[in-house]
């Protein structure tokens, strides 16, 4: 801007054009690429991490997933060889099993008991906070707490919950963690427990937008409690239901912590999920070929899930 | 203004993103000491690095470092503090991956050796190796295509520890070295029946069952496929488990129970382990975290009775630990960490680290004596026996497979004990994944 106005004063001889556009548009440009700069400063700290640490390594990922990289020297290039390997290996298998296995019941106990503690909590109710605040609290617990507690908890001769179940008159209580039938069952009950206080406080963020009008407006149609909440909230929550279940889809398929200090996979391999798998054959068995490969068909899974979703999501919107 | 704000917060970002990434790796990039120059040790000052982990409560590391500079007064050992657990292994890897690991490194037990070596990670040190006392042990089992790529420096060996004031309590006599795996199962039985305390502990790590079936199975091996020799052993502790002669394997795992705590405050009259459990419970019959009581240790029950009776040597299992030379090292430092090798096998480092409790690889009768002169050891000679007497078979022989099996058989392990499985499907599984996973058999 102050050169613009020095050369205007100081005009020389030349066309007696007004200011030219040039150097405005040029001043605007300037002004575009400050702003860019300002903006990519501002999130040039978290894209240097993720970056560094995420996008990196996950590109390299796809790489080493067609070879059979093994830490110490060059990664050998095997083609599809890994690919191939996770066709015929039974373990593979299992871990795919016992993931979709999770993902099915987890996924919707977690939406339905979430939804449902986030409907009990919306009301004004005396302490409402503090309940809010109990829901809430096993998501950030430490997950080695919870997992001891809830595997004393399980414990199969000593524990609260089979000592309550034979008070009922249960003849042969499961053997929860230490038996290969119950085992995933037990981690479920307790990620659905860990995660419901976390998406409940997403679907209370969602109720908060559903106007009372619709509800006065139903309620003087005559709709009764259940009527209202199927064609008032639900339609209203569709937004955060979506959101809520594509981030416990993924949020399921990857299911690593909780298992690992849990079951360790075991009984046998009753509890070994695909993420616990990429981590046995990397990390334990240096395979990391082989370990990358997993870990690319277990992003797979999860992206052509995802988009199925948004696709369906879509349809439902249109 | 304006201007200066976007300039300030890319510099702190900077700033902090490059403390940040350089904070992990400067603290375990090796010193760089001025090295020597001539290919035999000579008088110029040489500063070594070496991995430890846990080094405020492991004290072996430190212990040898200052053993050897005390004869060599022109070499500094420092020490790089990693990890300890299995972390330690993911830490060394990354670190000799990244080029920044020590100049000599611990081999914490034999699962990943095949890993490091078969990866150039590791010094040739045949010649090492080739000048060691022939009485130090496990010294054969870093050895690859003729080759040895590491020395130990300390071999615990397993035990069975025993609770004389219960077993006196019981009526019932002592472990006298002739006992076979069966006498042992019966004894459990007995006491559990006398005390109120059960007759034994076996931890819930693999171990446990799997390391003696190993070592005293006539042909057992690893990388044949065939694991039926696991079957007897594992009958006994389903045996000891059904008769509540020991902990079931569901309460030991879902209660976290440490075998520390077991036998230390009586829960059990009986404990096999590893000898490093003699420090620790030393020093927690001290601090008062576990009871006063007399306790002894005896050879590890045997498969038969051809090696028991203290005329024979007893077969047992324990994977030494070794110390191994990083091949990035400054060529003029190779002579000085060759030496420190020598050093730590031999019997100056044995005498160190039997001094702080640390059972060595080296057992000569001068480092048992230093040994069972500390404060609180048993003194009875059966225990001197069951200490320095023992032939010890690797818990992860060398080999290709080694990983992949061991992770295999631990899920064997859990499916039989929790009786999820019957031993027999258990095994058959086990044979089809060594199979389908590591092409055995």
């Amino acid at each position: 801007m102050a050169t613009t106005a020095v050369d205007q004063t100081h005009g020389g001889p030349g066309p007696s054009v007004p200011a030219p556009p040039r150097p405005r548009r040029r001043s605007r440009s300037r002004l575009a690429l400050r702003n860019t700069l300002i903006g990519w400063s501002f999130i040039l700290p978290n894209f240097l991490g993720f970056g560094l640490l995420t996008l990196i390594p996950v590109l390299a990922l796809f790489y080493l997933s067609f070879t059979s990289w093994n830490v110490f020297g060059a990664a050998e290039w095997v083609g599809l060889e890994n690919f191939q390997r996770l066709l015929g290996d039974g373990s593979y298998h299992t871990a795919l099993f016992n993931t979709l296995y999770y993902g099915v019941f987890h996924i919707p106990l977690t939406l339905v008991s979430s939804l449902g503690l986030a409907l009990l909590l919306n009301r004004r109710l005396r302490g409402v906070a503090f309940f809010r605040t109990v829901a809430f609290l096993p998501y950030i617990t430490s997950i080695v707490a919870i997992a001891a507690v809830w595997n004393m908890l399980f414990s199969p001769e000593f524990g609260p919950i089979n000592q309550f179940l034979g008070a009922l008159g249960v003849q042969n209580p499961p053997g929860w963690t230490t038996s290969a039938d119950w085992s995933m069952p037990a981690v479920i009950i307790v990620s659905v427990w860990r995660d419901m206080g976390y998406y409940m406080l997403l679907f209370l963020a969602g109720l908060q937008t559903v106007p009372g009008e619709l509800y006065e407006a139903a309620r003087v149609d005559g709709a009764g409690a259940w009527s209202r909440f199927r064609n008032v909230t639900l339609p209203c929550l569709r937004p955060t239901t979506f959101f809520v279940t594509v981030l416990l889809t993924i949020g399921s398929f990857k299911i690593f912590d909780l298992i690992l200090v849990m079951t360790d996979g075991g009984p046998g391999q009753s509890t070994l999920v695909l993420s616990q798998y990429i981590f046995d054959k990397g990390f334990v068995e240096s395979q990391y070929g082989y370990s990358s490969a997993v870990a690319v068909s277990l992003f797979a899974i999860c992206l052509t899930v995802t988009i199925f979703q948004f696709v369906w999501n879509k349809r439902r919107d249109a | 203004m304006k201007r200066t704000i976007p300039a300030v917060g890319l510099a702190a970002a900077l700033a902090l993103t490059l403390t940040a990434c350089g904070g992990d790796t400067t603290d375990e990039t090796p010193s760089t000491g001025d090295g020597g120059t001539t290919e035999e040790m000579g008088d110029e000052p040489v500063t070594l690095s070496l991995a430890g982990w846990s080094l405020s409560t492991t004290p072996e590391f430190q212990a040898l470092a200052d053993a050897f500079n005390e004869e060599h007064p022109n070499v500094t050992v420092e020490l790089a503090e990693y990890s300890a657990g299995d972390d330690y292994d993911t830490q060394m890897i990354a670190d000799l991956a990244g080029g920044t690991a020590p100049d000599i490194y611990v081999q914490k037990n034999l699962r990943n050796f095949y890993t490091y070596a078969d990866g150039q990670q590791l010094l040739d040190v045949s010649d090492v190796a080739a000048g060691l006392d022939p009485a130090t042990g496990g010294v054969d089992f870093y050895e690859m295509d003729g080759a040895s790529y590491a020395v130990p420096y300390r071999q615990d060996a397993w035990l069975l520890f025993y609770n004389k004031d219960l077993f006196a309590e019981a009526g019932i006599d002592e472990p006298d070295g002739s006992w076979t795996w069966d006498d042992y199962v019966d004894t459990a039985k007995e006491l559990s029946d006398e005390l109120d305390a059960k007759g034994t502990y076996q931890h819930s790590w693999q171990s446990v069952v799997q390391g003696f079936a190993l070592a005293q199975s006539e042909g057992a091996a690893l990388d044949t496929g065939d694991y039926s020799w696991l079957a007897p052993y594992y009958e006994r502790s389903l045996d000891l488990q059904e008769s509540g002669a020991q902990e079931s394997f569901g309460t030991v795992t879902t209660n976290s129970l440490s075998y520390q705590a077991q036998f230390g405050t009586q829960e059990a009259a009986m404990l096999p382990m590893g000898s490093w459990y003699v420090a620790t419970l030393i020093a927690q019959q001290e601090s008062g975290e576990a009871d006063e009581f007399e306790w002894g240790m005896a050879p590890i029950p045997q498969a038969d009775a051809s090696t028991t009776g203290t005329d024979a040597t007893p077969v047992t299992f324990g994977d030494p630990t070794g110390l191994g030379i990083n091949p990035a090292i400054d060529e003029d430092k190779i002579s000085a960490a060759k030496e420190f090798l020598s050093f730590a096998a031999g019997e100056g480092g044995a005498d160190a680290l039997a001094g702080i409790g640390i059972t060595p690889a080296l057992l000569s009768d001068t480092v048992v004596d230093t040994y069972f002169a500390l404060d609180g050891v048993p003194t009875d000679d059966l225990s001197a026996f069951a200490f320095s007497t023992h032939d010890t078979r690797p818990e992860n022989p060398v080999s290709e497979t080694t990983a992949v099996v061991q992770n295999i058989l631990g899920d064997a392990h859990s499916a039989i004990m929790s009786e999820s499985d019957s031993i027999e499907d258990a095994l058959a599984e086990a044979s089809d994944r060594a199979a389908n996973e590591a092409g055995i058999g």
